[in-house]
């Protein structure tokens, strides 16, 4: 049930974030960090999100790219749930017509 | 775990505190289990963004290979959302536990800002508390949390933070993440194939919500949009894996680190 290799990940990956949680609170409470730190620190976890679906740009089905328009003007305005119902069915719909 | 609600800020809870009602009360007669409660029944709203969200990492996590037994044992022992949705994008079997490890760390990087705004806060309570408690800090707990101090201070308390206001907070969504996660892995395979049904698209879907919560204006977007064009240009030169995450990353922070002011030079 239990794969040791994604046991391992997941250990790795579980002391990473818990490493996280805490390193702010026993390294910086006695400091500040510098306007650049601060600026590279904020701006980190958008550049993930956003890589990490980057492929989704670069589709050559162009129903993909009619589903990730709609997903993106749908993530401006709806909550989560709708949101990803916009995605999923637009990108089911599209692709049935061109597909 | 990022707020999947993001549109409803803290301050969007913060008359629904059944602690406060109307004009503030002495918050230190407030007994424990009272504060406690109040964190569990400021956090429902946000539960209805969670529900979803974690249904769908699950029912993600079953699709690329995760047993039901492997999910809450990610969830539970991770427990930070935007990690495992990314970490589960570039998941294969084996796992590439480094390229994994580097995601988590730079997607979990904002943590360090805000257990650094905690700590202040948590200066009289001893460490053995404290540490443990962090392991349960998520966006959602840690918003509501500074925006309760932030009301108690207003009233005058001495030690306005309220660990068990932070800790009825997140325990709740900790329970509500791990079960609904477990949830969505068992119902992913009853789903079928994603393709067909376009669920492979829940994932821009669920990123693409979590950058509009992230969403500081296209000033500060500057340092993503130079992360996309280089992930892009490098998942389309070089295909799968996970080297476009880790050029877009690089590419975005080395674009913030250039774009903010020097040190020694007051503003732009």
């Amino acid at each position: 049930m239990i794969d040791p290799a994604n046991l391992l990940a997941i250990a790795a990956m579980a002391t990473a974030t818990y490493l996280c949680r805490i390193g702010g609170y026993v390294l910086l409470r006695n400091r500040s960090l510098g306007p650049r730190a601060m600026a590279v620190m904020e701006a980190a976890p958008g550049c993930v999100l956003l890589s990490v679906i980057a492929p989704a740009f670069v589709s050559d089905d162009p129903a993909d790219l009619g589903a990730l328009a709609l997903t993106i003007l749908a993530a401006t305005r709806l909550p989560l749930l709708a949101t990803v119902l916009v995605g999923v069915g637009s990108a089911a719909l599209l692709r049935h017509a061109f597909g | 775990m990022p707020s999947a609600e993001p549109a409803d800020g803290p301050g969007a809870m913060a008359p629904s505190s059944p602690s406060h009602p109307g004009r503030p009360q002495p918050p230190a007669r407030d007994s424990t289990w009272t504060q406690c409660c109040a964190g569990a029944v400021d956090t429902l709203p946000i539960l209805t963004g969670i529900v979803p969200f974690a249904l769908v990492l699950g029912a993600q996590a079953s699709r690329v290979g995760l047993t039901p037994a492997e999910v809450p044992l990610l969830t539970g022992l991770n427990f930070a959302g935007g990690a495992e949705f990314a970490a589960l994008s570039l998941w294969t079997l084996p796992p590439h536990v480094l390229a994994i490890v580097a995601v988590t760390l730079l997607v979990n990087s904002r943590m360090l800002v805000m257990g650094a705004a905690l700590a202040p806060f948590l200066r009289h309570q001893p460490k053995r508390k404290v540490l443990p408690s962090l392991f349960l800090m998520t966006d959602a707990s840690w918003a509501l949390s500074m925006a309760h101090a932030r009301r108690r201070a207003q009233a005058g308390a001495a030690h306005p933070f309220s660990l068990p206001y932070y800790l009825g907070s997140s325990l709740l969504l900790y329970v509500a993440w791990i079960g609904f996660t477990a949830t969505g892995a068992l119902l992913g395979p009853v789903l079928g194939p994603a393709h067909d049904y376009g669920l492979d698209m829940a994932f821009p879907a669920v990123f693409l919500v979590m950058l509009r919560g992230l969403w500081r204006g296209w000033r500060h977007a500057r340092p993503w949009l130079a992360g996309l064009a280089a992930a892009a240009l490098t998942y389309w030169h070089m295909g799968g894996g996970a080297w476009h995450v880790v050029a877009g990353a690089l590419a975005g922070m080395a674009t913030a680190f250039l774009l903010a002011p020097r040190p020694g030079k007051a503003g732009r």
